[in-house]
């Protein structure tokens, strides 16, 4: 348990036997005051200059029994053997006056708050109260039977506690001199001893008395009613003689009589350091503005214990400022008590000074501490001391897990370098090492791969979770003492930390299945250290110490090497998609990490993807992966699942946050893996924050949610669907877009964006539904604008006129129209090439007539063209008419219509693709023109219009086929929107009626069905 | 009643009690991935692996005996709740505690065929098989209070398995008060045999006999 002992040195010479010695700080912090019953100088240290002798006051004529400092250290107060008390001023050591003198020897001194009175008490009968000012005595307090060897004034000035030898102790009120309470015989009884005092104290907030209990102990007394409230009972073998209250209140140091000297957490009752000593403790001192605790033994030794309360812990003087603030209730005397420096400065100082020797001290308690940590409301400053200690220095594998585990605590508190910390490199899904206890090295979707560690070697087991289909994996003896590990239905990959000279860091894979024997492979990196490791389809990946991205082949073949821009954090791969998280500078002064991601496509040598990875303020990255369907997401130490989307450039999006999922307060959620709509994890109860091995963890699946605001219209689900699908159609989009660069079949894909699409349409018409009902009108036609699908803006109009809000109807009737205008213009332009297309095909094929007329014309092609044109556009006319012709009929008030028509005039010229129709129209014109005097010219086939006319319509119905089948194709083929046009236009060409209604209804057949499927 | 094997006595035999307490839903983990099963009684699944979802006991318990899944233990079946639920049975001696159904075979068949699954397994059954002797001792303390005075017994939170044993002596008692209460039944002992008296004395008994 004890790594490190104090360090003692002589102040005073012991006469060989024990005497009673007593050691007190100042206020500052710089000097230290001790002196000795054996002797009868009282020496005053330079802490900051241990090699300068100490300063020796000499005025005593015997031993010194008692010092007492002022509450601001300006005077120094000594008791003596000798009968008298002497006060000094300070630090100067100046000798001032006698204050007062007593018949036997004096045991006991003590300064109230204000330093305006001493109380002064020994073997004499009585307690003398002096006033400072005038050195009168102001009251003798009598009561004591036996010699009084403690005295403590309560921080408020109301009391006065002293003990006597006897072990009695007795509450005196200040203002009245009277015993209040009486409490006999609750100390050990100490008269036989000279070198033994009893002492007492009381809290520094005045709250309790600590007085040493008779059963080794430390019995804490109530300030008012004097009653028990409570004991601190632990590793005390015999009798307290001597205990000192942290300056905030919140540890008390105990010295015993074996030897040995512990410190308690009051709140926990806990003792929580120890240090046994060669003798006894007599005295103990806190440091006013420092975690360190000055102790002197009855020989005379002194010494400094610093830290004395474990770093990761509550600094001794953390909130002692507010206290003495609290406690000072407008009585000060002295100026200077307000001029105390800042608690955080000088705990940095300590932290600093007593870095190097201590760490394996700290280090040690903070294992045990861990579990305290949980349930004690503990302040950020001493975690924080612990990760500056770690950050500095080389740490190994375990001693980081510590870090991490102790930093996942959240803190509210805006501490100054909360959190300046860059995280180390982690794999995703791996738990921390827990001594005796089997864990994950790495734990997804599909299996995991645990590890155990026995006696110089690790036992490693590779599981599938679908014990149907994984294959079964021989479980495999490590001597390596691999920490890293990465798995995927080929393989396995393993990697440990070097360890020293010998233990080179290595690199292991391990393919599940090969056709080859003894495929499995492993590489030595000399003085270079693996940090992260991957693999995917093919490949193996390792991020080492020198920020080199090593890529090897399944086979082993060394393929790449790369160089990282920074400190790798974590790696994860998926197919052909390596992702690799590094530091990309260090933290913010905010205490945020700047992380950078960069995804790399190992088969084609590309980099697709690399941009910053966004993370919550003060938190560090917990799981990093790809979901399912191949999308890059993090997941951060605050629970927010982020997912990387082309949208907007390439961005990320929060589409999890763990506090607003989280049922009850005591769930973790440990991050396993995602899908387009899951999020799959393992909910550890608080304050577990990662799964066990055994039993079995069961996934949860969870919804993803994007953090809404919460939102007048009290449709959150339904935004956050709508959102949510969007997202989807933005990764279909893209996907389709990949696989048709690539020449694959996107008829599959395409199907799901028209899914993804009906279902967007059918969350915005229920959105409207609750945007109508709360009246939210302007949204509501927002939202009619986003709609894809044609019937679903009728659908919209619909339950507008259903739920009786004409205006509202109108104005959707009129973004209807716009639309179909926008279309009709849109498709006007992008069929003429399908058409002629289209034309060209008939034209190989059936009617010789046609080639004649053709032939009698000047080009083969825009014979037909100029007729198509014409029929097109003469559709488009006729479907404007009935727009602008129907409109007034069916608005009552009519100029809806005209400013539609206005617009509509307004907007062709504009339109650069309506444009072109124009001038078509013109050539169009010309052409006819030529083309009857032509017919007029030849009189061969007076059929031959008639016989244009089906074998245009036949080409329609042929595009109206193709249209068909790439229905499903979504906003990106021009031919389903040409389609939805079709059915509209055609609904007047009365020539063409009868067979483009066979084709029509066929798409709406189609479509029809599509819609009811997905209903 | 059509499954009862003595319906004279309208009693189950055990196996038929459990037989329908194979309807009862249990949570299994599944270590395997598969597709939906569609089964008369509705469709279960798809399932995978480490994923919990719920079926019946029966395809939960076909499952284990494959090896395809583990069980989760009902949450009244953890060791502490079993502990309370006795402590408080014992404690109130006219009352039952509310514990599903079918807890005895519930429990019966899991401790069967999924005590690999069952955290403190001795315990737990231990537990059950003293809830289930306390409860059935209170049920024949109370059945020993019937007096000609008692005009209705209340029992609330009573198990199927409980209800069970009740039965034929129930049935049989109140056949019993009936023959004596009408006088006119008296010249006619069961020589009718169980179904004539039945219907001949329809309007009184309906009262009285709730099912």
């Amino acid at each position: 348990m004890k790594a490190r002992s104090v360090r003692l040195r002589e102040a005073h010479k012991s006469s060989g036997s024990a005497s009673y010695c007593s050691i007190l700080w100042d206020l500052d912090g710089r000097h230290l005051v001790t002196a000795s019953a054996s002797d009868t100088s009282v020496s005053i240290h330079d802490v900051s200059q241990p090699s300068k002798p100490a300063k020796a006051l000499h005025d005593h004529r015997a031993g010194v029994t008692a010092l007492a400092f002022s509450a601001n250290s300006s005077s120094l107060a000594t008791g003596s053997i000798d009968h008298s008390v002497k006060l000094y001023s300070f630090p100067d050591g100046e000798f001032q006056s006698n204050v007062t003198r007593f018949t036997l020897p004096i045991r006991s001194l003590a300064f109230n708050k204000s330093g305006s009175l001493l109380a002064a008490a020994g073997d004499d009968d009585g307690i003398k109260l002096i006033a400072t000012l005038d050195s009168s005595i102001s009251k003798v307090l009598k009561g004591h039977k036996g010699s009084v060897t403690g005295l403590a004034f309560d921080p408020t000035n109301e009391f006065l506690a002293s003990v006597d030898a006897f072990g009695t102790v007795i509450y005196w009120e200040l203002s009245s001199g009277i015993a209040v309470h009486t409490l006999k015989a609750i100390a050990p009884n100490c008269d036989a001893e000279n070198s033994l005092l009893n002492v007492l104290s009381w809290s520094p907030d005045g709250e309790t008395l600590a007085v040493p209990g008779l059963r080794n102990d430390v019995v804490m007394y109530d300030r008012d009613t004097a009653e028990k409230l409570f004991t601190l009972k632990g590793d005390h073998e015999r009798p307290v003689c001597f205990l000192s209250w942290s300056p905030n209140g919140k540890y008390i140091a105990t010295s015993g009589l074996d030897k040995q000297v512990l410190i308690w957490d009051v709140d926990l009752r806990q003792d929580i350091e120890r240090q046994k000593f060669d003798d006894r403790i007599c005295c103990l001192s806190w440091k006013p503005n420092g975690n360190a605790l000055a102790v002197i033994d009855v020989m005379g030794k002194f010494g400094i214990w610093e830290p004395a309360v474990p770093s990761c812990m509550k600094s001794p003087t953390d909130g002692a400022l507010s206290l003495q603030a609290k406690n000072a209730n407008g009585l000060l005397l002295f100026d200077e008590d307000d001029e105390k420096p800042s608690t955080s400065g000088s705990l940095d100082d300590a932290i600093e000074e007593s870095h190097g020797e201590s760490m394996p001290l700290s280090r040690k308690r903070l294992r045990k501490q861990s579990v305290y940590d949980d349930n004690s409301n503990e302040d950020s400053d001493g975690e924080d001391g612990l990760m500056r200690q770690i950050e500095s220095r080389k740490r190994s594998s375990m001693k980081h897990q510590e870090g991490v585990r102790g930093s996942k605590e959240d803190y509210v508190s805006s501490s100054k370098w909360a959190k300046s910390k860059m995280q180390e490199a982690f794999q995703p899904g791996s738990t921390p090492a827990q001594t005796g206890k089997r864990r994950f090295l790495a734990y997804n979707m599909l299996g995991s791969i645990t590890t155990i560690e026995n006696e110089g070697y690790s036992h490693i087991e590779v599981d599938f979770h679908d014990t149907g289909r994984g294959p079964r994996v021989p479980s495999m003896t490590d001597y390596f003492g691999f920490t890293m590990a990465s798995l995927n239905e080929n393989g396995s990959v393993f990697a440990n930390p070097c360890k020293g000279e010998k233990n080179m860091s290595t690199l292991m894979y391990r393919p599940f299945s090969s056709w080859a024997n003894n495929s499995e492979w492993s590489m030595r990196l000399e003085g270079e250290e693996v940090k992260a490791v991957a693999l995917g389809t093919g490949w193996v990946a390792a991020v080492t110490s020198f920020n080199f991205l090593r890529i090897f082949t399944e086979g082993g073949l060394q393929r790449h090497i790369l160089c990282l821009n920074g400190p790798v954090v974590t790696a994860a791969g998926f197919n052909n998609l390596l992702a690799v998280v590094t530091h990309a500078s260090g933290c913010l002064p905010s205490g945020g990490q700047m992380l950078e991601v960069k995804v790399f496509d190992i088969s084609e040598g590309t980099q697709p993807v690399g941009c910053h990875l966004p993370l919550t303020p003060c938190s560090y990255l917990t799981w990093f992966g790809f979901s399912e369907e191949g999308q890059l997401s993090a997941y951060d130490s605050k629970g927010v699942l982020r997912v990387f989307s082309n949208q907007h450039g390439g961005s990320w999006l929060p589409v999890f946050s763990a506090s607003k999922a989280r049922k009850s307060e005591d769930e973790n959620y440990w991050m396993v893996g995602l899908n387009a709509s899951k999020l799959f994890c393992i909910i550890c109860k608080a304050p577990e924050s990662f799964p066990s091995v055994m039993p079995k963890p069961v996934l949860t699946l969870l919804s993803l949610s994007f953090p809404l605001a919460s939102s007048d219209l009290g449709a959150d689900d339904l935004e956050n669907e709508f959102m949510m699908s969007n997202l989807h159609l933005s990764q279909i989009q893209k996907k389709i877009e990949e696989f048709s660069a690539a020449g694959l079949d996107t008829s599959e894909l395409d199907d799901d964006a028209f899914n993804t699409e009906a279902a967007i349409d059918r969350c915005i018409l229920r959105l409207i539904a609750s945007c109508c009902n709360s009246d939210k009108l302007v949204r509501a036609t927002e939202l009619v604008k986003l709609l894809s699908l044609e019937k679903s803006v009728k659908g919209a109009i619909k339950l507008v006129a259903a739920l009786k809000l004409p205006m509202l109807a109108e104005r959707f009737n009129s973004i209807l129209e716009e639309r179909l205008l926008k279309e009709s213009k849109g498709t006007s332009l992008t069929t003429n090439g399908t058409i002629t297309n289209h034309t060209s095909l008939l034209r190989a094929s059936p009617a010789p007539e046609i080639t004649k007329v053709v032939e009698t014309t000047s080009t083969s092609s825009s014979a037909t063209m100029p007729q198509s044109h014409f029929s097109r556009h003469e559709k488009i006319e006729k479907a404007n008419n009935m727009v602008g012709g129907m409109e007034p009929c069916k608005n009552p008030e009519g100029e809806n219509a005209k400013i539609v028509f206005n617009q509509m005039k307004s907007y062709q010229p504009i339109n650069p693709f309506a444009k072109k129709p124009n001038n078509q129209e013109k050539v169009e014109e010309k052409r006819r023109r030529d083309m009857e005097t032509c017919k007029d010219a030849s009189i061969r086939n007076p059929k031959e219009g008639v016989n244009q006319a089906p074998s245009i319509v036949a080409s329609r119905g042929i595009s109206n086929d193709g249209s068909n089948q790439k229905q499903s194709h979504g906003p990106v083929n021009p031919f389903a929107k040409a389609s939805s046009n079709h059915e509209k236009s055609s609904l007047l060409d009365s020539i063409k009626k009868m067979k483009a209604d066979h084709a029509d209804e066929k798409v709406n057949n189609k479509k029809q069905k599509k819609k009811q499927e997905f209903k | 009643m059509a499954g009862q094997s003595n319906p004279d006595l309208s009693v189950f035999s055990a196996p038929e009690v459990e037989f329908l307490a194979e309807d009862e839903m249990v949570e299994i983990v599944p270590n395997i991935r598969m597709e939906a099963l569609n089964m008369i009684c509705g469709d279960y699944g798809p399932f995978f692996p480490q994923i919990a979802s719920k079926v019946p006991l029966w395809l939960a318990v076909a499952l284990k005996k494959r090896g395809k899944c583990t069980i989760r233990t009902p949450e009244w079946m953890s060791v502490e709740r079993l502990t309370q639920v006795l402590e408080a049975e014992r404690e109130s001696p006219r009352e039952f505690q509310p514990l599903p159904f079918h807890y005895v075979e519930i429990s019966r068949l899991l401790f069967d065929h999924a005590h690999d699954d069952i955290p403190d397994l001795y315990m737990a059954r231990s537990l059950i098989e003293d809830i289930r002797d306390v409860r059935f001792h209170k049920v024949e303390t109370g059945l020993e209070t019937i007096s000609g005075r008692t005009h209705a017994v209340k029992l609330k939170n009573l198990s199927a398995m409980e209800v069970n044993i009740v039965r034929p002596f129930m049935v049989r008692a109140l056949q019993a008060f009936y023959k004596h209460d009408s006088p006119h039944l008296i010249q006619q002992p069961r020589a009718m045999g169980s179904r004539q008296p039945q219907v001949v004395d329809r309007g009184p008994r309906r009262d009285l006999r709730p099912r």
